[in-house]
């Protein structure tokens, strides 16, 4: 009995170790995916990485914009991981903040309640605590004697603009990113990236940011990091090449050194942004790595508002810089050829109201050309109604008011050309010979952009192409290789006659060199230039504030350059904005080594 | 002492594969100790020096008891029993507070377990007590002494509180009756009442609400049975696998973790990610889930060669109760291997999820000196039957 019992005691044992067996096949055999993806989801995070940003160089391959490393000072939690309780590491990271800030010299950059975060939210990443060190805290460090385990410099690349506020409004600025939750798809962390919020670097930050890429890093049962590997690399994003000419954006914002405004400057043979400057402007530099709340109050809440590009963004009245529209209007419509005549006593009546001109004593009999050289409000008041409103409007559209050229760049403003529709509905009213006579003359509520009287200029200066202004030539790789070419764009050609284009082109020349000419202020030597001014009243009548407007272009013969410029804040057109022009156009064609350093 | 020398050839008729498993499980538990402790700093790296001196010492005892006579036990196991039993009641108020349990006395800078030494009294005392002369002991009312014999030390063992050493005591208990031939149907009805209770206690742990019990009653219900609270955890989170992975759960999920991702062929010795992450805790990686750790780095192929090697070791003690010369040696073996079965059972099954964690060590493998010594000790007591086995 007692040797059968035994069997049984061996055939339970022996069962009892084939279920454990059965149970161990089940599960590092069969089951064994299923616990290596626990394992995977519990030790792995993956961390994107940054791709480097592209950079921005002007057409001369001058850079705007570019990277540069930014050393910071950064605590390895896994190396200074005190056993027991967490607050033994954050006594840890404590002791050695307070070494640090007597060499470093400056408080740190995190409070204990940031340790306590990155505890709970991105332990496996390095802690930063200072953010730029400048040289001498770098040399200091290397110099101490202190233990330095667990911490090291931390590189991350920043923004930098190497021109300063050059060209500003068209670099825009960069911030911290905010991802959705599509970037970070499959990630669990990520670092501090950085993201265009305004200007080119939002409009083109796509192409610029290139691809993030990942890092694999494997965590202990505490959350810190044990090891790490990469996985996927960034791909670096793209550099922009500019039309941009940093010699003639640094003239176009030295004309405008000293008063609110803007100037455009395009080459009319193919529409490309040579300049393209608003002032007050603003240093992106300052917004790096990140613009403080106080900062960014400041800028925002100025009365002067420098962050808005008031090339693209603003719209003003045009007033006389309209007149050379109105005349190809009244040209091409057939109605009044370039002998009409008009007398001009000072002032012009439309029914019962006069519509002063500028010039009180009246301009006599003139001709278009002379009309236009003369600026004379009463000539262009008969010529709009005597051609009609029809044709005015037509044209102003044809020349690209109205509607947003699709330069590319960011908030840019569509004007307004007003028309019976707009009336009806705005006004509740009917579209009356005064409107006509002050769209005529540029007032009323007629509104453009400094670009779009820039594509006007262009276009008178070469005969009649309207081009959308193109601000980027092209993207290239890091290797230097052109990946995308933007071509010139020509929207249309002017349906009007060489001869009408010529006699605005003459009486635009003649406001330019004509001794008597509302412009000749921006005659420079050596060189014929064509132009517009223009004095826009705004605001309030009895406030009397006006905007001074210039077109110009030049040579007369084969333009090379096409601008428009606008002073918020000017005595008149011919007497404000034709000096500053001067300068500027001076210093282009005949040098000037104090002023214009490209 | 003479009698000592000339019983000194008695070792030529040793089981030598028996020994030989014996030395292979040491083996692999000193190389996944080593394993175990590799991230750890201190003394905690020299935890597989320790382990060899154990096992050094453990082996002499063995030898030792293999030459000597296991018939003097009927002398000396009462005097063994009673000195366990003191230990166990000094235990509970000198013992060593370790996780809020009593269950190391320290001499002279060791630390002893007094809980190893009762199962190896209850089983020496239990297998005098159930053979000649003692035997007409055994009939019927020997039941009730032998139960009292293993009560005792059971009761004092539950009070450190160490429940999983204490359960031990059953098996092994019911085994040497068996064998001994008491008759079956108390047996049956015995193991059937256990198997009633185990199934109360755990529809009452996870089914209260369906059986209409009230939180206060099933409360009153467990102080009744002296369960603590972390016991119901260890009951509920077996039975509910999903249940608090980050708090009571861990272990049993870190641990099944860690053998299912091991696969086939395993990750590679010293090289098991559970482990070296921590994620497998630290404190009972090289102890009571060693087998995690071997489990991880040598895949399902390393886990069936240890557990081929306990096989062997079952089947060899039962062989040497076969051929014992007499009562004594067979119960005494029955009891012994009965006692290592149940360990490696418990021990495995927990890690792999099959019952709910109770700190109980893997024979020969995990870390831990008293263990290693007694369970040497009582190999010994099978290879002492097994050289003086009938037939000579």
């Amino acid at each position: 009995m007692e040797l059968r019992r035994l069997r049984v005691v061996l055939f339970l044992m022996m069962g009892g170790l084939f279920l454990l067996g059965g149970s161990l096949f089940s599960l590092q055999v069969e089951r064994r995916h299923e616990f290596e993806q626990s394992l995977h989801r519990q030790s792995m995070r993956r961390v994107r990485l940054p791709a480097t940003r592209g950079r921005i160089f002007d057409r001369n391959d001058v850079c705007l914009a570019d990277n540069q490393p930014c050393y910071n000072l950064a605590f390895y939690l896994e190396e200074i991981r005190a056993p027991g309780r967490w607050q033994h590491t954050v006594d840890e990271v404590n002791a050695r903040l307070k070494k640090l800030t007597g060499i470093i010299g400056r408080r740190p950059d995190i409070s204990e309640q940031d340790i306590w975060l990155h505890i709970r939210k991105r332990l496996p990443l390095p802690l930063v605590a200072w953010r730029q060190l400048d040289p001498a805290a770098l040399a200091r460090l290397a110099e101490s004697t202190m233990d330095m385990g667990g911490v090291d410099i931390y590189i991350e690349p920043v923004r930098r603009y190497p021109r300063n506020g050059l060209a500003g409004h068209l670099m825009g600025y960069v911030g911290r990113a905010e991802f959705t939750d599509d970037d970070l798809e499959g990630f669990q962390y990520y670092l501090s990236e950085m993201e265009g919020k305004a200007g080119l670097e939002r409009v083109f930050n796509n192409v610029m940011a290139g691809a993030a890429g990942g890092r694999l890093v494997r965590i202990n049962a505490s959350g810190l990091k044990h090891a790490e590997s990469r996985d996927k690399e960034p791909q670096p994003g793209e550099d922009l090449v500019l039309a941009l000419d940093s010699r003639i954006q640094a003239l176009a914002e030295e004309a405008l050194r000293d008063v609110p405004g803007a100037v455009v400057v395009l080459d009319p043979s193919n529409g490309d942004v040579l300049a393209l400057a608003s002032s007050p402007t603003f240093n992106p530099n300052q917004f790096v790595p990140f613009l403080s709340a106080a900062m960014w109050d400041a800028q925002n809440k100025d009365p002067a508002r420098p962050l808005v590009n008031r090339a693209v963004a603003e719209v003003y009245p045009p007033g006389s810089v309209f007149k050379p529209v109105t005349a190809l209007a009244a040209l091409n419509s057939g109605r009044c050829g370039p002998d009409y005549t008009h007398d001009c006593p000072g002032y012009f009546m439309i029914g019962a109201h006069p519509l002063k001109c500028w010039n009180p004593n009246g301009h006599g009999r003139v001709n278009m050309r002379k009309a236009l050289e003369q600026s004379c409000n009463a000539y262009f008041a008969a010529v709009g109604l005597q051609c009609g409103y029809e044709a005015i409007e037509e044209m102003a559209r044809q020349v690209g008011l109205g509607k947003k050229t699709g330069i590319d760049i960011d908030n840019e403003a569509a004007g307004l050309v007003p028309g019976q529709a707009w009336k009806k509905k705005m006004w509740k009213d009917d579209w009356r010979p005064g409107d006509t006579c002050n769209v005529s003359i540029g007032q009323g509520a007629l509104t453009v952009t400094p670009i779009q009287m820039a594509v006007v200029a262009a276009a008178l200066a070469n005969g009649g192409t309207v081009y959308r202004p193109r601000l980027v030539l092209g993207l290239r790789d890091r290797g230097g290789h052109f990946t995308t070419n933007y071509s010139p764009v020509a929207v249309r050609t002017l349906a009007v006659s060489p001869s009408m284009m010529t006699t605005v082109r003459e009486g635009m020349h003649d406001v330019v060199m004509a001794p008597t000419g509302t412009g000749a202020r921006a005659r420079i030597a050596g060189v014929e230039l064509a132009g517009k001014t223009g004095t826009a009243e705004f605001g309030a009548k009895e406030e009397r504030r006006k905007h001074g407007w210039m077109l110009l272009f030049g040579p007369f013969d084969q333009p090379r350059y096409a601008v428009a410029m606008v002073v918020d804040e000017a005595v008149s057109g011919g007497s404000t904005v034709a000096p500053r022009l001067h300068d500027m156009m001076d210093a282009l064609f005949n040098g000037d080594g104090k002023r214009a350093d490209g | 002492m003479s009698e000592f020398l000339s019983n000194l050839r008695l070792l030529r008729r040793m089981n030598w594969l028996m020994l030989a498993v014996i030395c292979a499980l040491i083996a692999v538990g000193v190389l996944f100790i080593f394993s175990a402790t590799q991230t750890r700093e201190g003394a905690m790296t020299q935890l597989y020096q320790m382990q060899i001196k154990w096992a050094v010492a453990g082996l002499a005892c063995y030898l030792v008891t293999t030459v000597m006579d296991y018939r003097k036990l009927r002398d000396v196991a009462w005097w063994f029993y009673v000195m366990a039993a003191i230990l166990l009641v000094a235990v509970l108020f000198f013992g060593t507070r370790i996780y809020g349990a009593r269950r190391w006395l320290m001499f002279l800078g060791v630390g002893v377990q007094p809980s190893e030494l009762g199962k190896l009294a209850v089983i020496m005392a239990g297998a005098s007590l159930l053979s000649p002369p003692a035997e007409k002991f055994a009939r019927l009312p020997s039941m009730g002494w032998l139960f009292l014999l293993a009560g005792i030390p059971m009761l004092l063992v539950m009070k450190e509180p160490d429940l999983g050493s204490a359960l031990v005591y059953v098996p092994v208990t019911l085994a040497m009756l068996y064998v001994a031939g008491a008759r079956s149907r108390p047996l049956v009805l015995l193991v059937l009442s256990g198997v009633v209770l185990v199934t109360v206690v755990l529809a009452a742990v996870a089914l209260p609400e369906k059986l209409g019990v009230t939180p206060e009653r099933q409360d009153r219900f467990f102080r009744a049975l002296r369960l603590s609270d972390y016991q119901r955890d260890r009951i509920e989170v077996f039975l509910q696998p999903g249940k608090d992975p980050m708090g009571a759960g861990w272990n049993k999920r870190q641990s099944e973790i860690a053998v299912g991702s091991g696969g086939l062929a395993g990750k590679g010795f010293l090289k098991g990610t559970q482990n070296i992450l921590g994620f497998l805790p630290r404190t009972v990686a090289p102890t009571d889930f060693i087998f995690s750790v071997i489990a991880e780095e040598t895949g399902f192929a390393g886990s069936v060669v240890v557990l081929g090697l306990y096989g062997i070791l079952v089947v060899c003690g039962l062989y040497a109760a076969m051929v014992a010369r007499d009562k004594l040696g067979r119960v005494l073996c029955v009891g012994i291997v009965t006692m290592i079965f149940t360990h490696v059972f418990v021990n495995m099954a927990m890690t792999i999820g099959l019952v709910p964690i109770v700190g109980i060590p893997l024979p020969l493998v995990s870390y831990g000196g008293t263990f290693m010594f007694v369970t040497l000790f009582a190999l010994g007591l099978i290879q002492s039957v097994y050289v003086r086995r009938s037939g000579i």
